[in-house]
């Protein structure tokens, strides 16, 4: 197989990448267009006079026709210029990068959580089918998967940063002398770990029907009939085997984990994105809402990109299907 | 209010309300979960050395200009940067002080000629900006322009957009010499020294013209001001660091540095508080603030300027009568709704204006509720068996505490005489942009909170030449005998002239019942044993100079 024939559905999947992003645009742009209200009336609040609303509304450029104001958004975006933010006049990349790389750690420490713990859970689990590992495991699991976030994350305040006084309650970094990263660690953990709840039961719980099946299949009563040891079949065989539609799901709860976190941000007062996005978003703040919406789609779209690349390398057969 | 606060408004803390209820999911059973985990760790005190003192406030602020930001959380912290002219003591508490007296600031002393047209500042001298240039009246007046002079470099649509109606009367400025500024009025305007003052919806706070100049667009990033705190820094969802000015003109600060910390939710700034991470908070939520006190945390409370009021339709086929207004006003319960709808969280407000103003008239007769009179108001004419109406409100809000539990309290009073109210609510910042609609056809009531320590106010809400959409009069009231009588109110060249027919004005609006007032919010704080020197002045905004933290 060339090079080039393996590149080409990539190639093609990026080119929809761009599609859709383009498409999240427009609908964002359209959907902030019905919510009534107006950035200018916003910015000065109720006691403003039609003239400065006019005034404001025309230094803002909302005066312009739609078509030509979202026009002008395109042509800033392929040149790097998100724009300015209408109600807090600063560059959106300059205000949203950082958040959203805050937004990228929280989210890979509970990404994290989800794989070290919720794939070893479902495989053990699968291990002992029907056992009472099993059924603990996934009755915890199902809990964790209805529980909502925002009341787990006071939750876990409650017990592990007021009663055992272990844990800061929120922020980032201790307001008083901030720390470097270990102050960041500390900090972390609490919404991590209610940012990986749902995800993690999902996970665990897609890991253990996968490895069920895996499990039946003849060439594991191969294995063991050949005196593999129990450990061996289950951690090398199965696994690799079980990988692929584990790593498909992974992607989906990341671009989730993602959507997600905006309860853990707000509950635990992290500076991420989606706490500035709900901001954003209340206040009619168009092109961040916009750049905002673009980084979560850029990101979704991008991670099941690679988890789709990934099933390629994991499952010889997913190759040779897309060859046929 | 400051109507305005972009940020506030999606996390208006008490958090039990409509949507964010769902949201939440399970709220109620949370508050009891910290209840229960709350007791064991009090007692964080301020460690030694480093006198930090830290904020847990209800939102994101908006941006540090002063005189573009909307919104009390953001004057907040911009109070303790920059200072205006003219200004406001607010190391009174409201008992002391129910209306905050009107001082010196970076104006030392003023006249007003006897015609009250030229108003004569004599700026400070001695002070300087944070960035080390100096104050002077070319200064003053280049930040005047900022806000008036459309054909000024340095003009701001923003910022004259936030302070129109402090300057709309104003015909010239200038500085003769070093140390005075002299601003011309159009016409005689009583309430112009106390409006100087006011911070709601943007300020005259005095910026540096340097900083100005040399930070352009991004001078929010750079706050530059005289005032006794300098800005260190802002990571935004943060925090916003400010550092005491050493070389402040007046009494230095005791603290060495202010840290506000926005959480805009309000169980995660009360567990903020009992773990010792913050020092203060905002807008505790209303079901923990006697657990905090029971636990030794202190509450302060105050009557800032604010009225929780509904603006009536003046074109609706029923609340354009006059009967129907005062009997509505009349069947409303203030008390029950402020004693156990909001649990003291409130005081029940029958004047127009808010307490903390020289206005106010204390009247609790006028519309005690009487459910029978209000009965014969609405037979006398012809709506004895009642009608149906709409009254529109926000789900949240700074300033609006929780405005849909308190329409649905209004509902059921008025189903008692027979007026069938439909409730219609929308998120914050969409129910600003519907109500500076104006009321619309079926829209009996709309309700908004507001308020300012300067009885001007009342014209600002009310005159016929500010209906909507030109200006904030959503009910569309329109009555010569009120305008007639605040035009003298303005004109007036001493201030108890100005008062007495600020009076009549509200003795006007209060027998016309065109607007009616509800409830008038205490805008508690609750702070850490260990904080010294906190006063609630009658105002939205506080002063931290004397505030410390008692060694442990």
């Amino acid at each position: 197989m060339s090079a080039l024939t393996r590149l080409r559905p990539i190639a093609g999947r990026l080119a929809s990448t761009v599609l859709v992003l383009l498409g999240v645009s427009l609908i964002v742009f359209l959907l902030l267009q019905l919510v009534p209200g107006d950035p200018a009336r916003t910015i000065l609040g109720a006691g403003a006079t039609q003239e400065s609303v006019a005034a404001v509304r025309a230094e803002l450029g909302l005066d312009k026709p739609l078509p030509v104001q979202f026009l002008e958004y395109l042509q800033g975006l392929v040149t790097g210029d998100l724009g300015r933010s209408l109600t807090v006049n600063q560059d959106v990349a300059t205000m949203l990068l950082p958040r959203f790389e805050n937004t990228l750690i929280l989210t890979g420490a509970a990404l994290l959580l989800c794989l070290v713990v919720g794939i070893p859970l479902g495989i053990l689990a699968a291990r002992f089918q029907y056992g009472l590992f099993d059924r603990v495991a996934m009755f915890v699991t199902l809990a964790g998967a209805s529980v909502p976030v925002y009341w787990f994350g006071l939750v876990l305040i409650g017990v592990f940063a007021l009663s055992l006084d272990l844990l800061p309650t929120s922020g980032m970094y201790n307001t008083r002398n901030p720390g470097g990263f270990p102050d960041m660690l500390e900090h972390l953990v609490l919404p991590a770990v209610a940012a990986a709840l749902v995800p993690l039961a999902v996970i665990a719980r897609m890991t253990r029907s996968v490895f069920v099946d895996v499990l039946q299949q003849d060439y594991i009563r191969t294995l063991r009939a050949s005196g593999l040891s129990e450990t061996a079949i289950l951690w090398r065989h199965g696994l690799r085997n079980a990988l692929p539609p584990i790593v498909n799901v992974v992607g989906l709860q990341i671009g989730y984990l993602l959507g997600g976190v905006i309860f853990v941000e707000v509950v635990f007062g992290w500076p991420g994105l989606g706490q500035q996005l709900y901001t954003s978003i209340t206040q009619r703040d168009l092109p961040v809402v916009q750049a905002g919406t673009l980084f979560v789609a850029l990101a979704f779209v991008l991670v099941n990109l690679v988890a789709d690349l990934a099933v390629g390398v994991l499952d010889p057969r997913s190759r040779r299907g897309g060859k046929r | 209010m400051q109507i305005n606060d972009p940020h506030e408004e999606t996390f208006r803390p008490p958090a039990t309300i409509g949507r964010r209820a769902v949201l939440a999911g399970g709220f109620g059973a949370t508050a009891l979960t910290l209840a229960a985990c709350g007791g064991g760790s009090e007692g964080a005190t301020g460690d030694g050395g480093e006198q930090t003192l830290v904020i847990g406030i209800e939102s994101e602020a908006d941006i540090l200009d002063p005189q573009i930001a909307g919104g009390w959380v953001t004057y907040r912290i911009n109070k303790q940067i920059f200072e205006p002219l003219v200004d406001e003591d607010l190391t009174t508490p409201s008992a002391e002080a129910p209306v905050p007296e009107l001082v010196p600031g970076l104006a030392e002393s003023w006249e007003v000629s006897p015609d009250g047209l030229v108003y004569t500042f004599t700026i400070r001298s001695g002070v300087t900006f944070h960035d080390g240039s100096t104050l002077d009246a070319e200064a003053v007046v280049y930040n005047i322009r900022r806000m008036w002079d459309q054909s000024a470099p340095q003009y701001s649509a923003k910022a004259a957009g936030q302070t129109v109606y402090i300057w709309r009367n104003v015909a010239d400025v200038q500085a003769p010499d070093a140390s005075t500024v002299v601003v011309t009025m159009k016409q005689p305007f009583s309430p112009f020294l106390r409006m100087l003052a006011q911070g709601g919806n943007g300020s005259c706070c005095i910026m540096s013209p340097q900083a100005i100049e040399e930070f352009g667009e991004d001078i929010a990033d750079h706050p530059v001001g005289t005032g006794p705190f300098a800005f260190s820094e802002r990571v935004r969802g943060e925090r916003i660091a400010l550092v005491r000015n050493d070389d402040y003109w007046g009494t230095v600060a005791e603290l060495d540095g202010v840290v506000f910390r926005p959480i805009p939710d309000a169980s995660a700034r009360v567990a903020a508080l009992r773990s010792g991470d913050v020092d203060m908070i905002a807008v505790p939520s209303p079901d923990s603030v006697q657990g905090l006190v029971d636990q030794g945390f202190q509450l302060s409370e105050g009557t800032p300027p604010h009225v929780w009021y509904l603006s009536f339709n003046m074109q609706d086929e029923f609340t354009g009568v006059k009967e129907v207004r005062q009997a509505i006003n009349l069947a409303i319960d203030r008390e029950g709704m402020a004693s156990n709808l909001l649990a003291g969280t409130v005081n029940p407000a029958y004047d127009v204006q808010a307490p903390a103003n020289d206005a106010y008239v204390e009247r609790t007769e006028a519309y005690s509720r009487n459910v029978s009179r209000a009965k014969e108001l609405l037979a006398s004419v012809g709506l004895a068996d009642g009608f149906t109406t709409t009254l529109t409100t926000s789900v949240d809000g700074s300033g609006q505490i929780v405005p849909a539990q308190m329409a649905e309290f209004i509902q059921q009073n008025l189903a008692e005489v027979g007026i069938d109210v439909k409730i219609q609510t929308s998120e914050w910042i969409s129910y600003l942009g519907t109500w500076a609609q104006g009321a619309q056809p079926g829209t009996g009531m709309m309700q908004m909170s507001w308020g300012m320590t300067t009885p001007y106010w009342l014209y600002i809400a009310t005159s016929s030449t500010l209906q909507a959409p030109n200006g904030p009069n959503v009910g569309y009231y329109d009555n010569p005998a009120l305008d007639e009588v605040m035009a003298q109110a303005i004109a007036a060249t001493d201030e108890e002239t100005a008062n007495d027919l600020w009076r009549q004005a509200n003795e006007i609006v209060t027998e016309d019942a065109a607007l009616a007032p509800i409830v008038n919010d205490k805008a508690p704080y609750v702070l850490a044993d260990y904080v010294e020197g906190f006063v609630s002045a009658s105002e939205e905004w506080y002063d931290l100079r004397g505030v410390k933290l008692a060694a442990e």
